[in-house]
């Protein structure tokens, strides 16, 4: 009897949640369905009235017209590239950063560590015009970067890897030293060194904060917009999604139904992307289950 | 006891040495990319908030405190403005944000069936480019009947016989910002919060419950105290953001009635890039990076995280 109250109990325990997330979701959504939605209208130089949550039919004409468009398979492209290679580089550099602030008590440690986390609190984007002009001092004996390394790929990776590294570092750092310190002692008992450490444990234990990072990561490289303006400037071969966007919006400030369609297109993938790793990577007790007591 | 003590002083330095041999490799690849691309540039803004910058010629002539003399001696007060509403959007935005990540990770991590639907429906506005959360916005607080929000209020609910100019008052504007901040960011503090979660062993809520606490109990006694680290990293990461607010101020209202919403960043932004004011953008700059550090170290005070920090491993 009692057992069975306690499952009932249970069991209302869990529909209560479910409708307390829904309204707090249905809440949280608006703005977005009211995106999704206008992006199937079409607007003839005035917005609907009234304001319509749900679309009246579903017109496609703004996503064809979009994908029609030789610019938009550039900036994909140019999106798509940005922003794997600069995750890949970021997660390998702050991983190792990380570990070397977690675990080797280096002299000057500290004192490097507060620099790390004081740039995290200056505001960033004034450094773009230093950083601009330190990637244009960068010159390679190659005719068409005479610029140096502003306007390329190449300049815009090494700035977003750059001003990645503090942040990822310090965020990786708090995991690293949360994990327990009896596994790596075993293995310098054993005679190992850090790489072992790094490798053998650190590595697999972290897969699920460096997912959470590897996200971040991702997001942030492919919505930015300011940086990317910037440094590759008029440069139409390097044009990003954000910078579309931002021209579309500029260009056809009447035809929203565009703006938000393009924008869609460009955060399926991301959505996407999270759908995946969220299922890969946030399970279970991160260090659970590693030492046996 | 000279002798001793010069025989330990060699060891340790012996030590020191091999620690820092072994740790290079781990951090110079990111120290070399900080310093270039972020200290340096960092530095140079402090030199330059003292000075007349010229882009085009690359000129720098020292000026010394003028810039900042100027810009606290701006006829609309704009500096102030922009203190005050980096401070009120602090206040009122990281602890709601706080609030509502922790409750709904702690709702989601209770749930049998369906994290994933609620896990990615809150973090979608994160994932969302700020530029079109910013026009969304901007379409829903049209000043106009054809603004959602003024459609409930005016014609739905009949709160308010005429339509509100959101974007165009002090207040109403402020409220726009701060309420897409909070959207913008509560999916954000969620995901932090469900990861740390994670973290919890399942032994300790299941010892609670078999001592029959509620889920009341749980939560206040096992995970906010288990959470205080988490909380301090969202907590900085909110503070700071408060104080690098700008694409809302760009976007829904550019600062405006006469300054009233502005804030550092948008202010900084406009004298930088409007007006190629760099001396007195690198100033603000300054101004805002000290105001930032002292409230973080102060946070770090209140939370006693420093003595923790200094333990060492290994």
């Amino acid at each position: 009897m009692k057992y069975k109250s306690k499952k009932l109990s249970e069991w209302t325990m869990q529909i209560l949640l479910w409708i307390l997330l829904l309204i707090a979701l249905a809440v949280f959504s608006i703005p977005y369905i009211f995106m999704i939605s206008n992006s199937f209208e079409q607007f003839s130089f005035s917005l609907p009235y009234p304001p319509r949550m749900i679309p009246k039919e579903f017109i496609f004409d703004a996503y064809q017209y979009i994908l029609s468009l030789d610019i938009f398979s550039t900036a994909l492209w140019n999106s798509i590239l940005n922003t794997i290679l600069t995750v890949a580089i970021q997660v390998v550099i702050a991983t190792l950063s990380a570990y070397g602030f977690a675990r080797i008590p280096f002299p000057g440690r500290e004192l490097i560590f507060k620099l790390y986390l004081f740039t995290l609190m200056v505001p960033g984007f004034l450094n773009i015009i230093p950083q601009f002009i330190t990637l244009s001092n960068m010159k390679l004996p190659i005719e068409s970067l005479q610029g140096g390394l502003v306007g390329t790929r190449a300049g815009l990776i090494l700035i977003y890897v750059s001003t990645g590294v503090c942040g990822y570092t310090f965020f990786l750092r708090g995991f690293f030293r949360g994990l327990p310190d009896a596994l790596s002692e075993s293995v310098i008992i054993d005679g190992g060194t850090h790489r072992t450490i790094f490798t053998k444990i650190m590595l697999p234990l972290s897969k699920p904060a460096l997912g959470t990072m590897t996200l971040f990561a991702l997001q942030g490289i492919w919505e930015e917009y300011f940086t990317a303006k910037v440094l590759l400037g008029s440069n139409e071969a390097m044009i990003t999604l954000p910078m579309l966007l931002q021209r579309l919006n500029g260009q056809h400030a009447t035809r929203w139904e565009w703006v938000f369609a393009a924008s869609i297109i460009t955060q399926i993938p991301i959505i996407l992307l999270f759908i995946l790793f969220q299922k890969k990577v946030v399970i279970g007790g991160l260090a659970e289950g590693s030492i046996k007591e | 006891m000279s002798e001793i003590n010069k025989h330990l002083n060699k060891r340790i330095r012996k030590k020191e040495l091999y620690h820092l041999g072994t740790a290079l490799p781990f951090i110079l690849p990111g120290l070399i990319l900080v310093s270039i691309f972020v200290l340096y540039p960092m530095l140079f803004t402090i030199r330059i908030s003292f000075s007349e910058y010229q882009i085009v010629k690359r000129e720098v002539t020292w000026l010394g405190l003028e810039n900042y003399i100027s810009i606290f001696t701006d006829n609309n007060n704009r500096i102030w403005y922009a203190v005050r509403n980096n401070f009120l959007y602090a206040i009122i935005t990281a602890p709601c944000i706080i609030f509502l990540g922790m409750l709904f990770a702690f709702l989601i991590n209770n749930l049998r069936r369906g994290r994933t639907i609620f896990k990615v429906g809150f973090y979608l506005p994160v994932i969302t480019s700020w530029v079109i959360v910013g026009l969304v916005f901007q379409y829903m607080f049209n000043s106009s009947n054809r603004g959602l929000i003024n459609y409930i209020i005016v014609d739905v609910l009949h709160l308010s016989k005429d339509y509100i100019p959101w974007l165009l008052r002090e207040w109403t504007g402020n409220f726009a910002i701060w309420l897409m901040g909070i959207w913008k960011n509560t999916g954000w503090a969620m995901l932090i919060y469900m990861a740390a979660l994670q973290g919890i062993s399942k032994d300790l809520y299941e010892a609670a419950s078999l001592d029959g606490a509620t889920a009341w109990q749980k939560f206040h006694r096992i995970v906010m105290p288990l959470l205080k680290p988490t909380t301090f990293y969202v907590l900085v990461n909110m503070l700071i953001g408060s104080f690098n607010v700008f694409i809302q101020v760009m976007l829904l209202t550019s600062g405006n009635p006469n300054g009233k919403t502005t804030v550092l960043q948008y202010l900084l932004y406009d004298r930088a890039f409007n007006q190629f004011q760099f001396g007195e953008a690198s100033a603000i700059g300054m101004i805002t990076s000290i105001t930032i550090l002292a409230l973080t170290l102060l946070l770090n005070r209140g939370f006693k995280l420093d003595s923790a920090d200094k333990e060492d491993t290994i």
